[in-house]
């Protein structure tokens, strides 16, 4: 490990000591990222303990030689080449969601606040502060793409920002919905922010990374793995105020971003598919286990979202017909008013068993609302011929 | 000798025969005879016949007895191509004209009809009668003039374009040929001012933005050859789509070029000089259309309908429920075999229709029902008008459609985004080519060329899915989803989705989206790697 004082700008360093900062770049490159000893050395023994922690041989661990490799100066100076900064808690762009991460538990042994953040792109991740994460399958169906678009664009064009992580699918069309609406997207990577995974994307991430912002708690350079992708899914639920789940197969990465939102209590939302489709199983499944709600558009998102009484949206309903808004007993002398030959006000009294004078009233009313028509011979529906 | 035989021929339908115009002048009371089954139009050819040799080429034996004998007599005939036939047959026959030898017809067809002064005018169906003639053994045949070129595109064959019966016998005496008025070249001409016919040709895929599900199911029906319904509400973009189906097919093989010209001929509708027709036709049929009009027959001669001029192009039925009830039933014949046999009194002609069939419907008579959750959609209709209109959409003619894709009203003004750049009509056309191509080497040896026409027992023993697809597929037959048809119909549907995307035999990825396809419920949608194959 190198001494501390490298020249890093001044602004950073305010409240975060170099050597702190230094030993969070060192963690961040030797330690796979989730790796729940080392959150809790971190929290126990500040960054600099950790590290001092960890250098200590273990049997059947090579996680000393690697620290010692590590050169954080040099790193963090090629970083800055290409763009990428790194934050660490107590940075004024630190997005304070992420310390959540450290009062839950693990899931699948994984967990725990990063040591750091890299990311590339102009936007400040202050804010991701009222974002909402869309995420769901990689192999989704047209109806899950187009559902995806709608939701992350009605959101984006109300000025949230949509978060989700840069992979084919659901994720592309979350990126791109938003974008289209004229809205904010971040990515949040399993490989370095400088990698393009995958290949596909590629137009969609430089864009996002000269725009907006592409995160990863992965040092630049490194590949994505089976357990960087879980590891990464903490992030996207620990950035944002709730995930909105899209068309998850049973065993989809999603229903684990879903369950990192429920343990680090923000909002769960999900979007019903067809109870046919395999790739909306997981979907239902979170339904099913309670604590998800259902959300069918982008307002039905905001108003989760929203503080209490805020976005509310109004409740769907079908037609309202002229013949709901009749009283009961209007409605009863109605069904007896014959389509064909004409019926006299007694019959239809007898049949309704209301008094002559009440159902004769009603007739008046019905009439004067145009339902009924008197012709020769009695009443009649005024529709019939 | 005082008889002579020229050849000429007559359609049945697709099929031609070669008819042996026999006649016999010889002494008798005077008189003409015209045998073997001759009907009206033919018989008045006597008197077509007896001017045109008057008025051009010496004289009608009108003191001795002639008969003509139309062979074999038991075939019905018809039309006023014969005429030709006969003349040159009496002049042989008849001793006045000795320079012309009945042996001099040997080899020989005739094809034409006569006006009076001895003019040779065109007739529908040349390009078939001479694809007969060379299929028996025939190699010099005289038509027309203006449709020289028509005839000239069977290989093989000496065609002599001619004016009038006095160059016929010219030619065939080896004398110099008389001059004689052009012909007049057919009946029918375009009119002046109609400036739509080439509007089909400026189409492409690419002017459509969105709808890359209903896109993708018109490439895999292209490249299979199924029969597609669309079903969306007003203004969608069902016809715009239908329109540019013939622009993503391959041009057609000289073989199947000569199949539609002929059938084109056949009907009369053969533009002069167009020659052969190489893109694939395109016939869209009002709804209002008679039985005859869209699958053949006609009073007088049997012609072939859309159904058959469509054959390998495409045949689009729009507003599908409002087609007349006749119409609708006697689709199932061409959409099961690829062939519609139109039977009348005794006489019965069958002509091919393997045409890509597109059904376009609404969801409802007014066309604005949705069937899903939006607001207000503005349908009128009560729920009791859109079961009706929706039971004609079931039933045994929508058993046979192979494709059932919904088309949803576009978002306003969507772009793109980082999605994939709409495909042009050529990009998909070259992907249709390569499942075409796969597909004809796969059939090399079979008597069909597409997926939709595989016979189902063939297919399950020669060409099975993948075991987990297979299992996935028969699922959905234990639950109920589908039928026996139905699923045989998900086998070919499987390959054609495995030959549009190069897979060698189909998986569960590619039963899958064939399961969609077939499925007419709207709340099962593509996979969407599918549907866009490249993101950026």
């Amino acid at each position: 490990m190198t001494s501390a004082d490298a020249g890093l700008p001044a602004d950073r360093a305010a409240r975060v000591s170099e050597a702190d900062r230094l030993a969070r770049v060192v963690l961040s490159l030797a330690v796979e990222p989730g790796d729940v000893t080392t959150s809790s050395l971190v929290r126990q023994l500040g960054p600099q303990g950790a590290v001092r922690e960890q250098l200590v041989p273990k049997k059947g661990s090579g996680l000393p030689d690697r620290i010692r490799e590590v050169d954080p100066v040099r790193e963090l100076e090629q970083a800055e080449r290409c763009g990428i900064r790194f934050l660490v808690p107590g940075d004024a762009e630190w997005p304070p969601g992420l310390d959540d991460l450290d009062h839950v538990d693990s899931v699948q042994a994984l967990g725990g606040t990063p040591p750091g953040l890299w990311v590339k792109g102009p936007m400040p991740l202050t804010e991701l502060a009222t974002s909402v994460a869309v995420v769901g399958s990689r192999t989704c169906s047209v109806y899950g793409e187009e559902v995806a678009r709608a939701v992350a664009g009605t959101v984006a064009a109300a000025g949230i920002p949509v978060v989700s992580g840069g992979a084919k699918g659901i994720d592309f069309a979350a990126h791109d919905g938003a974008l289209l609406a004229g809205g904010a997207s971040v990515a949040v990577l399993a490989c370095g922010v400088d990698r393009v995974y995958p290949q596909q994307n590629r137009r969609l991430l430089a864009h996002l990374a000269a725009e907006f912002a592409v995160v990863s708690e992965q040092p630049p350079g490194s590949s994505p793995t089976r357990i960087r992708f879980l590891a990464r899914n903490r992030l996207i639920a620990a950035l944002t105020r709730g995930t909105v789940l899209v068309e998850a197969a049973l065993r989809s990465g999603a229903l684990n971003t879903v369950g990192w939102a429920e343990q680090l209590s923000r909002s769960v939302m999900c979007v019903p598919g067809p109870v046919t489709s395999y790739v909306s199983q997981g979907v239902h499944v979170c339904f099913r286990r309670g604590g998800a709600s259902l959300v069918t558009h982008g307002s039905e998102v905001l108003e989760v979202l929203g503080a209490s009484g805020q976005h509310l949206v109004e409740v769907p309903r079908g037609d309202i017909r002229p013949r709901d808004e009749l009283s009961r007993g209007d409605q009863l002398v109605l069904e007896q008013v014959p389509v064909g030959s004409p019926a006299g006000v007694v019959s239809i009294a007898r049949q309704t068993s209301l008094h002559v004078r009440d159902a004769d009233a009603a007739l008046r009313r019905l009439e004067s609302a145009g339902f009924v028509r008197e012709v020769d011979g009695g009443w009649r529906l005024a529709g019939a011929r | 000798m005082a008889f002579a035989t020229a050849r000429t021929l007559a359609l049945r339908g697709a099929a031609g025969h070669l008819i042996d115009v026999q006649v016999d002048v010889s002494p008798g009371v005077p008189a003409t005879t015209l045998v073997g089954r001759v009907d009206k139009s033919l018989s008045e050819a006597r008197d077509r016949v007896r001017m045109a040799i008057n008025n051009d080429c010496g004289r009608w034996p009108a003191t001795k007895r002639v008969t003509i004998l139309l062979s074999p007599a038991d075939l019905p005939k018809g039309g006023t191509h014969y005429d030709v036939a006969i003349a040159i047959a009496v002049l042989a026959a008849d001793k006045a004209h000795e320079e012309l030898t009945p042996d001099l017809l040997d080899g020989w067809a005739f094809i034409g009809e006569l006006s009076v002064s001895g003019g040779l005018r065109p007739v529908p169906g040349v390009l078939p009668m001479v694809i007969a003639a060379a299929a028996r053994g025939i190699d010099r045949v005289f038509v027309p003039e203006p449709q020289a070129a028509e005839a000239g595109l069977v290989p093989g064959m000496t065609v002599f374009g001619v004016r009038s019966l006095a160059q016929v016998s010219a030619v065939l005496r080896g004398v110099e040929v008389p001059e004689a008025p052009p012909v007049v070249a057919s009946s029918a001409s375009p009119l002046a001012t109609w400036r739509g016919e080439g509007r089909l040709a400026d189409l492409d895929l690419a002017d459509l933005d969105g709808l890359d599900d209903v896109r993708y199911a018109v490439e895999v029906a292209a490249a299979g050859g199924h029969p597609l319904m669309l079903i969306g509400p007003r203004g969608t973009g069902k016809t715009s789509i239908a329109e540019r189906i013939p622009t993503i097919l391959p041009d057609l093989t000289t073989e199947q070029s000569l199949e539609v010209t002929a059938l084109h001929s056949v009907a009369g509708i053969l533009a002069e000089g167009s020659g052969l027709l190489r893109r694939p036709p395109w016939f869209a049929p009002h709804h209002g259309a008679s039985a005859a009009s869209v699958l053949g027959g006609g009073s007088g001669r049997v012609r072939p309908g859309q159904v058959s001029l469509a054959h390998h192009g495409v045949l689009f039925l729009d507003e599908f429920p409002h087609f007349r009830a006749d119409v609708i039933d006697a689709m199932r014949q061409p959409l099961e075999s690829g062939e519609v046999t139109i039977a009348r009194g005794e006489e019965a002609a069958t002509y091919p229709a393997r045409s890509l069939v597109v059904l376009a419907a609404n969801p409802c008579p007014c066309g604005n029902f949705y069937g899903h959750a939006g607001g207000s959609h503005g349908c009128e209709c009560t729920e009791v008008q859109r079961a009706h209109y929706q039971r004609k959409l079931s039933g045994p003619i929508l058993d046979r459609v192979d494709i059932w894709m919904q088309v949803r009203p576009q978002g306003p003004g969507r772009g793109r985004g980082f999605a994939a750049p709409v495909e042009s009509s050529a990009d998909v056309r070259a992907r249709v080519e390569d499942a075409r191509l796969r597909q004809a080497r796969r059939y090399r040896d079979c008597a069909w060329l597409l997926n939709a026409a595989v016979p189902g027992p063939v297919l399950e023993e020669r060409w099975p899915l993948e075991p987990a697809a297979r299992h996935l597929v028969e699922q959905e037959l234990a639950d109920g989803r589908l039928t026996r048809r139905g699923l045989t119909r998900v086998h070919r549907l499987a390959w054609s989705v495995a030959d549009c995307a190069g897979v060698d035999r189909p998986g569960t990825a590619e039963a899958g989206a064939a399961l969609v396809l077939r499925s007419a419920d709207p709340s099962r949608s593509l996979p969407a790697g599918v549907v866009s194959r490249v993101a950026s």
